[in-house]
């Protein structure tokens, strides 16, 4: 080929690269959630009650551990599994049964949980149980108006007395 | 199925590649160069990154802006240096990704390029790592994803234990220590890409680490202007109180991510870790499509003469590269024909190259494409030297015959005059090859020292039946022409080293010997020279005057006749016997010594083991008759033509 139409050859294989290059780089657009949506987070890291109480050895047992274990209440050290339910409107959304960390479970439990929720006014109920025996001991509920593009975190922080709403 | 599919990818490549070929032309076509344009643009990316690395503020207040700055303020510059560092970084991606493919369809990842294979494993999760990390700092809309979408990934990890993704989604966890932490991460990582590539082209033979110039300027070109006509820009900054709803996505680096958010973390790790674990284990995964023997095979290398191991899947040319020679070779890809040679001997699988570089003529002839061949058998391969020692290019020239003189009854002296009054430099030891009207050739080394440039002098020795040398002795006269190309071959009398030399001629390898000794006196050459001339008879030692001159005339040289088969009526009164059996006779050990051995392949054959066994150095014995005869299974008589035979 000639110098020039071989020149306008190249062009002709580099620019539709280079667009290629430039649009794939940004375009298409990613929608993470709707535009309508709202994102609803919920993330808490809790340590459960310990399953069983502790225990006081009886002089007999006592007398078989070695000296230094003598230690006069016996604790197991695993945690119950942390129960938590996430309920929107009339819908559960989330149900979870969350085993504590660590080989004997003896750890914290944590919990994230990630959901896009159309905008709009919305019944929001959370409830968590960390005690042997099943059963909710901690609940909240709220109506709340989610603006599309926002963003609710659900945390729970015994130190405010529980679940604690952030937006 | 799997190889149907490598057929069906080096279909698309070498037709791709040819239109390229149209616009490009064979030598800088860019899909040739796929690995050293990764290469390339991974420099393009790191020089970018310092200069925006030195207006970058590692802190939450000051990452966004400092990067807004570059982008608006300073567009002319920092925003040019930006995109260059976006695109650069994308073309890499997009590159490596191609280098990839195009090694696994060509079926080039296997046996001994395992290591090449792995490694750029290593690579390719190094630069996804920098690419994505790189996304986290300008902290937009965009960086908040990818640090959340990150963390939620490893949270799936046990070690993270579910508790990373707290860091990112309460604004008062994200600290300017997490933005020192990105920074140095994504530095690091580039650094340890920069390092596993220099390990990655290790191997590989005279690995081309860079493109030819005109294409790394187009490239330069093409990535400045598209970061003028598409600025890279951020997407309005980061807010942990707000949800990342749709957002402008790098498909080159985030396709995972979005993945990530159709499927769950432990999904996504499963096809990411199973894809990563078949892609290592691929170099070993069947089909093994073994050609040969695991060793591997031969070939023999002419003019170079040497005997160069063949790796099993490795191509004609990186096993001639790997051991030095200097094949031409342009694009490495069967797409220049630059590395176009004749197989003399054998048979190869001819490989994947463009069908206009070797034509089904030119196949039928006997030609293939160094570069994607491999040998099925052993080999013997002609190739033209573009460049020898020295860089004195081969051509073609035009003499006539100025003498014939029989010097012996069958050895006849032929001068040459170059027409035009043309002079040749070569280096002594070096051969031509005379063309024959039907296109064969039939190779002389040159007598005469290249000083003597106005005229060639060869020794040529008739072969009974041979058609060019029946030819010569019957009916060639003064004033022919003839066509020649040369110089030829790498041997050639060595000037780096001081050890003693033995010079070791049968019949006419006393021509390359003339050659090099007068060259050695002309330059006054100090170290001891001796030579041991193997013939059968008398009259075979066809210039026996002109080194027993030179022997009264220099101190520092010997000659050593050595006759196979006197008759009593030569009266022959000097050493007798075989020539390698004379040397070691009167040298028992050659550790400190150079041999030259010029002759027939069955002297060589016989002389190099009993010299080695007597502690002659492998790098100290220079032949041009090929060291290991014995490993080509060929039939030896055609194998050497060097230093005369038809
Ligand atoms: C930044 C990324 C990379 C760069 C800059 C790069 C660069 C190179 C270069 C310069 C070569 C030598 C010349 C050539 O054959 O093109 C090479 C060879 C090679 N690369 Fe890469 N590479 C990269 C990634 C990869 C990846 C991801 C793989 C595959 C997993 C890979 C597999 C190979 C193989 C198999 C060879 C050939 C070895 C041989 O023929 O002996 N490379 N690479
Ligand atoms: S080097 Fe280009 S075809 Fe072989």
């Amino acid at each position: 080929m000639k110098r020039a139409p071989r020149l306008v050859a190249q062009v002709a294989l580099y620019v539709p690269l280079m667009a290629l290059l430039g649009y794939l780089s940004t375009r298409p657009q990613f929608s993470v959630i709707a535009p309508d949506e709202a994102l609803l987070r919920l993330s808490f890291i809790h340590a459960a009650h310990r399953a069983h109480a502790c225990r006081s050895r009886s002089a007999a047992e006592l007398a078989k551990l070695p000296p230094n274990m003598r230690a006069p209440l016996d604790c197991p050290r695993a945690r119950v599994p942390l129960r938590v339910e996430l309920q929107l409107d009339d819908r559960v959304v989330l149900e979870r049964e969350v085993t504590a960390a660590g080989l004997r479970h003896d750890g914290e439990a944590t919990v994230y949980f990630r959901t896009a929720v159309p905008a709009g006014r919305h019944l929001i109920a959370v409830r968590m149980g960390d005690r042997p025996g099943g059963g909710f001991n901690y609940t909240r509920t709220a109506t709340l108006d989610l603006a599309a593009g926002s963003a609710l975190v659900i945390d729970f922080d015994p130190a405010k007395g529980g679940f604690v709403f952030r937006s | 199925m799997l190889k149907r599919l490598h057929l069906a990818g080096q279909w698309v490549f070498l037709h791709v590649e040819g239109l390229f070929n149209l616009a490009f032309g064979e030598k800088l076509n860019p899909l040739y160069y796929l690995g050293p344009i990764a290469y390339y643009l991974m420099w393009v990316v790191v020089a970018s990154g310092l200069y925006l690395y030195a207006f970058f503020k590692t802190g939450v207040q000051g990452a966004h802006a400092s990067v807004e700055y570059l982008t608006v303020q300073q567009w002319y510059l920092g925003g040019v240096m930006r995109s260059l560092h976006r695109y650069g970084a994308d073309a890499v991606a997009l590159t490596m990704l191609l280098h990839l493919t195009r090694h696994w369809c060509f079926d080039r990842y296997r046996g001994f390029r395992w290591f090449s294979w792995v490694s750029g494993l290593a690579l390719l999760w190094l630069v996804y790592a920098a690419g994505i990390n790189g996304y986290m700092l300008p902290w937009d809309r965009l960086s908040q994803f990818v640090v959340v979408a990150t963390a939620e990934w490893f949270d799936r990890l046990p070690m993270f234990g579910g508790e990373l993704v707290r860091n990112f989604i309460f604004p008062e966890n994200v600290n300017d220590r997490l933005f020192s932490l990105l920074t140095f991460v994504h530095i690091g990582v580039s650094l340890a890409v920069l390092a596993v590539l220099w390990v990655h082209t290790q191997r590989v033979p005279q690995a081309k680490t860079l493109p030819p110039r005109p294409i790394a300027v187009t490239l330069t070109i093409a990535l400045l202007a598209l970061s003028l006509a598409k600025p890279a820009v951020s997407q309005g900054e980061a807010n942990l109180a707000a949800a990342v709803t749709t957002i402008g996505f790098d498909w080159f680096y985030l396709p995972v991510y979005a993945l990530l958010y159709r499927w769950g973390p432990g999904e996504v790790w499963g096809l990411v870790g199973g894809l990563t674990l078949v892609l290592a284990l691929l170099p070993w995964l069947p089909p093994r499509r073994r050609k040969g023997p695991a060793e591997g095979y031969h070939m023999l290398v002419r003019p170079d003469n040497r005997i160069v191991a063949v790796r099993e899947g490795e191509t004609i040319l990186d096993a001639g590269l790997r051991e030095g020679i200097a094949f031409p070779y342009e694009c490495r890809n069967g797409g220049c024909g630059q590395c176009k040679a004749t197989l003399a001997y054998g048979t190869v699988d001819y490989g994947a190259y463009q069908p206009d570089m070797l034509t089904a003529q030119e196949r039928g002839a006997g030609k293939l494409l160094l570069c994607s061949a491999t040998p099925l058998g052993d080999l013997e391969i002609d190739y033209q030297p573009t460049a020898v020692p020295g860089g004195i290019r081969a051509r073609v020239w035009t003499a006539t015959v100025d003498a014939l003189d029989l010097l012996a009854p069958d050895v006849m002296r032929v001068m040459l005059r170059l027409e035009g009054g043309e002079r040749i430099e070569f280096y002594p030891g070096q051969y031509l090859n005379v063309l024959l009207e039907d296109g064969e050739k039939r190779s002389f080394s040159f007598a005469t020292a290249p000083h003597v440039n106005d005229r060639i002098e060869l020794h040529i020795r008739r072969i009974p039946g041979g058609r060019f040398t029946t030819q010569l002795f019957e009916r060639t006269k003064v004033g022919d022409r003839l066509r020649f190309e040369g110089p030829l071959g790498s041997f050639f009398l060595r000037e780096d080293s001081d050890k003693p030399i033995i010079f070791v001629a049968g019949s006419t390898g006393f021509a390359p010997v003339k050659s090099m000794l007068e060259y050695a006196f002309h330059r006054g050459l100090a170290r001891r020279m001796i030579l041991y001339w193997g013939v059968r008879r008398p009259e075979d030692l066809y210039l026996a005057l002109l080194p027993r001159q030179w022997a009264r005339e220099h101190a520092n040289f010997s000659f050593v006749p050595v006759l196979s088969d006197p008759r009593p009526e030569d009266h022959w009164q000097e050493r007798t016997g075989l020539v390698h059996d004379a040397i070691l006779a009167d040298f028992p050990d050659l550790s400190g010594y150079q041999v030259y051995a010029c002759g027939s392949v069955e002297m060589v054959e016989a002389t190099h083991p009993a010299f080695t066994a007597h502690g002659l150095r492998q790098d100290d014995c220079f032949s041009d008759a090929f060291r290991l005869a014995a490993r080509v299974r060929s039939h030896a008589p055609e194998l050497v033509r060097l230093g005369g035979t038809a």
